[in-house]
């Protein structure tokens, strides 16, 4: 085997994952090549290096509280979609009630009609998005490729 | 059906109790993992919670069949990934508009001295050339040295294949043993 083929198998050698028939030929490898072997012993070097190197945990405090976060940005979440649910239904509801007897009104003029019926389709584009806005949050993108 | 396959369909059923026993079960793998993405404690805390809130939202494309903890990681790491980017972003802006005591405290937030447990000089030295690896690089170090995962559960983790999961760790490693050649002679 040439250098560059072993290389990688160095790592599965180092870390204990080399299949049985390859690591005589690995363990031959390295007696006889010695820029390989010196490599593989940096490799060793880095590795108890890297070994002792260790996070700092959080306190207790914070480790117990994690559910209940995720708990309540959850249960927000939720409410916050069941709010804008009952909003708009509401709205419409209002908005439906008082064109109703607006538009049918022949002492208003045309002009204040047009204007305020634009104004009112505005705020709900408006709320709509917004609550498009809240409801994507809560799911977005690329779990195309987690679907594996 | 092993427990975390059992965690799921009772998940997908709608169980709270379900869910909760997985984020306990994971948390610290998560925390940890997002902690070397991306090297700050609280970004950390909060990328890893926003990654289970995910799954929680997504829960109708989980497959019991297939290992939980490899499709969370996915969506962790592109949240960290995305959370990495936009601080690049953010770093030029300011660096760009000068305001000084903006980039001090992201300089600060970027060093974080709290994040490991001795703080020898070694150690230290390890930390910050680790943080400055291409991602794919990080990732692998920190699944294999940190988190102690198998060459099988780390191809999983990051769908590639066994081979490759052996040269991108050569790779990584020998990069990372390049930069601290100082520190080794
Ligand atoms: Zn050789």
């Amino acid at each position: 085997m040439k250098c560059e083929e072993i290389k990688p198998h160095l790592m599965a050698y180092l870390d204990g994952e080399i299949e049985q028939e390859k690591k005589g030929e690995i363990e031959k490898h390295l007696s006889e090549c010695e820029s390989c072997r010196k490599e593989y012993q940096s490799f060793v070097k880095l590795k108890e290096v890297t070994n002792k190197m260790r996070f700092a945990d959080l306190s207790d405090e914070l480790w117990a509280g994690y559910w209940k976060r995720i708990y309540r940005r959850i249960e927000r979440g939720t409410g916050w979609i069941l709010l804008s649910i009952g909003a708009i239904i509401l709205l419409s509801f209002g908005v439906y009630q008082f064109f109703k007897e607006f538009l049918l009104d022949p002492y208003v003029s045309l002009i204040v009609k047009v204007g305020v019926s634009i104004f009112a389709l505005g705020a709900i584009i408006l709320l709509v998005s917004i609550i498009r806005e809240r409801l994507f949050l809560f799911k977005t993108e690329r779990y195309g490729e987690v679907e594996k | 059906m092993d427990q975390d396959q059992q965690l799921i369909v009772q998940l997908k059923k709608g169980k709270m109790k379900a869910f909760q026993k997985l984020v306990e079960k994971y948390k610290k793998p998560a925390f940890f993992i997002a902690l070397g993405l991306v090297g700050n404690r609280d970004d950390a805390y909060d990328l890893s919670q926003e990654a289970f809130i995910r799954v929680y939202a997504n829960m109708r494309k989980l497959n019991p069949k297939l290992k939980f903890f490899s499709w969370f990681y996915t969506i962790l790491s592109n949240l960290c990934k995305n959370h990495l980017r936009k601080m690049a972003v953010r770093k030029n802006y300011i660096k760009s508009s000068m305001a000084n005591t903006e980039m001090k405290h992201l300089k600060q937030r970027a060093l974080s001295p709290d994040v490991l447990v001795e703080k020898n000089e070694i150690a230290l030295r390890l930390w910050e050339e680790i943080k400055k690896l291409p991602f794919e690089f990080k990732e692998i170090i920190l699944l294999k040295h940190f988190q102690g995962f198998s060459y099988k559960e780390i191809s999983e983790m990051l769908n590639i294949p066994m081979g490759s999961v052996m040269s991108r760790l050569y790779y990584a490693r020998k990069k990372l043993k390049d930069n601290l050649k100082d520190v080794f002679n």
